[in-house]
């Protein structure tokens, strides 16, 4: 692997990501229909990645390692796949079970995959004063500090239901496509923003800091620590 | 039925009810006819015979109908649980909110206590006097989750939405001191002057984002601690967390953010680089004095007094060299000790501007203030010395610093008040403090992006090991046990040559080309599978 590859990253699209920011994909949960009636004892005796407790649950767990997923099947031959980190994944991994449970003797198809929802989440890197957002927000969130440490909040268009922490760090689920996702995030990170905790640098002005260094430079303050500041001050 | 079929006797077709019997006669030759009155009997036709009677349909009031039992008890139920929350003023509210919910029906059971929890929270949250969730949820003797899921189902069936208050904890401090059994013995005056305090300080807590995304009642018993503290009254923090219900770790959390921030903010006093959080009680009135005198400037005011004293644009130098002789009038007539200490107070002097990067406000306020205070603390330090002198130490200068608290405070200022949020934000009072969730999750960035400098460097000396300039240009290796944001004692698992498993998942990552900004996100096992153990997908 060459030297530059280390550095390789292609730049966001702003076009689509106006923020800057891309969320990312946690976890993604689809459906598909085998078509045809399980046994399930014999799927759970049979399969070694399988558990079955008909106590707990109706359904066998099955877990495949690549894509790592985890898949509920149940007796009428529908199946839920969970913990994959993009559709294709998620597709892949549904695919797999299928094939192993037609290895296991039943006449299983793919009818109907369909993408059930999608988790994402993002950081902001600034904090966030929730209990402002939630007061003029207040049709579509909910903040209740005593029960969540979020703000939950219910978009509309398109409709997505997002977590919101204090440290910046949003959580956007129940999108069905992948863009439902980022849109939101788009729509909410403008809001957002409105709502960031003052940062220091946009109330003062750099007259006054440069006066400052001066200042800081003439008393001859340790060097390391001026000339940190100093530096700090040109990366602005 | 009966006319249908003709008499079997004479074979006429007329015939008479009798009214007692209900038994059908022959109107013209007067035989009874046979049984035809086929009704409903429990168990049957061939049940038990007799004369069915439905309960409470006879009698006076002796004998009630399941519903009007089951309101009966609703209503008692209602009375019951108001009594207990001490809102009996507010029982028929509570009833009418109940009733509206479920359309007049009331009901039965445990699901129908939790409900009236829920209104009583409502209805209280409503008329801006908010309860605790966890004081409702210990009264009936249920979870407050449940209690909670109940609360928002109400909100939501009654579309309180967006106008419902949020949860005050400024209201939540007062209703703790005024109710609170520890705080009982302690005299109206001291209490009343607490509350000020407290209110004061859980205000400059909510700025800090201490309370933000948090229990509000750990922080109100940890304000509550401090200020019991401060004005000498005796108060554990154990006692006090139990009775509103909050956990006591919790609160030592809070108790220990609040002391670190206060901490912060004494680092402007002459002296603030002595200041530690073990002896901030005792530092507390100079802080809480200087928010005060913050928060009652109001930013455009200070500007305009700023700009009578020095010329327009203003000129740090002066404020600060203004600070620096105020400090030389000092060291006239002060004693050997005072001098040894102000050589370090001239230079804390210019950090106290660094601190807070260059807050001009603050720097014009700070000339009369800083040396009032600095004055002050030098009396109150000589009369600890003399009395420390005189051979009973610790117990004296104790009991001065208690005398003095009712000194400092006057709660002139609008925030030992209850302020609207918007008003509270605007407010200035020394520092301001970042989310400790957002601190911890911007170090835990920084450490990711060490992390991955560190990896590149091992890929490239390994990929060019005869390459010379490597070593050479080396940082100062961020893996350096000194560094200050790692701490290895967390670290769990084998660490061979200062590489743990979080270095080689990065290092994985990096050789896989996966995207500085990713990796830097800390979202490990979503990158690994999107990128490491992707073979399937093509």
């Amino acid at each position: 692997m060459a030297d530059q590859g280390l550095e390789g990253s292609q730049p966001v699209d702003l076009q689509k990501h106006p923020s800057g920011i891309v969320p990312t994909l946690q976890n993604i949960v689809s459906t598909v229909n085998l078509d045809c009636k399980l046994d399930l004892k014999t799927i759970a005796l049979q399969a070694r990645n399988a558990e079955y407790n008909p106590k707990r649950f109706a359904a066998v767990i099955m877990r495949i390692r690549e894509p790592k997923t985890t898949a509920l099947i149940f007796a009428s031959g529908k199946m839920v796949c969970t913990g994959a980190k993009s559709e294709q994944q998620s597709k892949l991994a549904a695919r797999k079970y299928a094939r192993i449970i037609q290895k296991l003797g039943f006449p299983a198809k793919f009818k109907d995959f369909k993408i059930q929802n999608i988790v994402g989440s993002c950081d902001v890197k600034f904090p966030i004063r929730l209990e402002g957002l939630a007061y003029s927000h207040g049709a579509f969130s909910s903040y209740e500090p005593e029960l969540f440490p979020g703000l939950i909040y219910r978009m509309k268009q398109p409709k997505i239901v997002l977590l919101i922490f204090v440290s910046g760090k949003i959580v956007l689920t129940g999108a069905k496509v992948r863009d439902e996702t980022y849109t939101a995030f788009e729509n909410i990170y403008p809001v957002l923003t409105e709502f960031r905790k003052n940062q220091q640098c946009t109330l003062f002005g750099y007259q006054t800091m440069i006066k400052y260094l001066v200042w800081l430079w003439q008393i001859d303050l340790k060097k390391s620590r001026s000339s940190g500041l100093a530096e700090k001050f040109v990366e602005l | 039925m009966s006319n249908s079929s003709p008499c079997s006797y004479c074979g006429k077709t007329s015939f008479i009810r009798d009214n007692e019997s209900g038994e059908l006669i022959c109107s013209s030759c007067g035989a009874v006819q046979q049984f035809d009155q086929f009704d409903a009997q429990i168990g049957g036709i061939d049940g038990p015979q007799g004369t069915f009677v439905h309960v409470g349909t006879t009698g006076s009031g002796s004998v009630y109908s399941y519903k009007e039992r089951k309101l009966f008890a609703a209503q008692n139920s209602i009375d019951e649980v108001t009594n207990i929350l001490g809102l009996s003023s507010k029982s028929d509210d509570v009833r009418s909110m109940v009733s509206t919910i479920t359309e007049g029906e009331f009901g039965q059971g445990e699901w129908f206590q939790v409900l009236i929890g829920a209104c009583a929270y409502v209805v209280m949250r409503k008329a801006d006097r908010p309860l605790p969730m966890a004081e409702v949820a210990s009264a009936l003797g249920c979870d407050v989750y449940e209690i909670g899921r109940m609360i928002m189902r109400v909100v939501d069936f009654l579309d309180l939405r967006p106008d419902f208050p949020e949860f005050d904890i400024v209201h939540s401090l007062e209703r703790t001191i005024r109710n609170c059994n520890a705080l009982a013995s302690v005299e109206r005056g001291v209490i009343e002057r607490m509350r000020k305090q407290g209110v004061f300080l859980i205000q400059c807590a909510v700025k800090w984002f201490l309370s933000t995304g948090r229990r509000p009642l750990p922080l109100v018993v940890a304000v509550l601690v401090f200020v019991a503290e401060l004005n000498g009254v005796a108060v554990e923090m154990e006692e006090l967390a139990q009775e509103v219900h909050a956990r006591v770790s919790t609160c030592r959390t809070r108790y220990k953010e609040l002391l670190e921030t206060l901490v912060k903010v004494a680092q402007v006093l002459p002296w603030g680089k002595d200041v530690t959080v073990k002896n901030i009680v005792k530092n507390a009135p100079f802080v809480i004095q200087y928010m005060e005198r913050k928060a009652m400037s109001k930013p455009g005011e200070v500007r305009e007094k700023g700009e009578g004293l020095t010329p327009a644009p203003v000129d740090l130098e002066d404020v600060i060299s203004e600070c620096l002789s105020n400090d030389g009038e000092f060291e006239y007539g002060v004693d050997g000790m005072t001098h040894r200490k102000d050589s370090r107070y001239y230079f804390l002097e210019g950090n106290a501007g660094g601190v807070g990067g260059g807050d001009v406000d603050r720097l014009q306020i700070s000339p009369e203030c800083l040396s009032m205070l600095y004055k002050k603390f030098r009396d109150e330090y000589r009369r600890g010395e003399s009395l420390r002198g005189n051979g009973n130490a610790q117990k004296k200068s104790l009991r001065v610093d208690l005398l003095e608290c009712s000194e400092w405070w006057d709660g002139k200022s609008e925030l030992s008040k209850k302020l609207l949020l918007k008003r509270l934000l605007e407010k200035d009072i020394g520092v301001d403090n970042m989310p400790p969730s957002f601190v911890n999750g911007q170090l835990k960035c920084k450490m990711r992006q060490e992390r991955i400098k560190a990896a590149k460097l091992r890929i490239k000396r390994i990929m060019h090991p005869f390459d010379a300039d490597v070593g050479d240009t080396e940082t100062p290796d961020p893996l350096d046990s000194s560094y200050p944001e790692r701490r290895r004692k967390k670290r769990k698992g084998m660490v061979v040559d200062d590489v743990d498993w979080e270095d080689l998942i990065i290092e994985t990552l990096v050789l896989h080309k996966v995207k500085e900004e990713e990796i830097e996100k800390g979202h490990y096992n979503t990158l690994l599978d999107l990128h490491v153990f992707n073979s399937g997908i093509v």
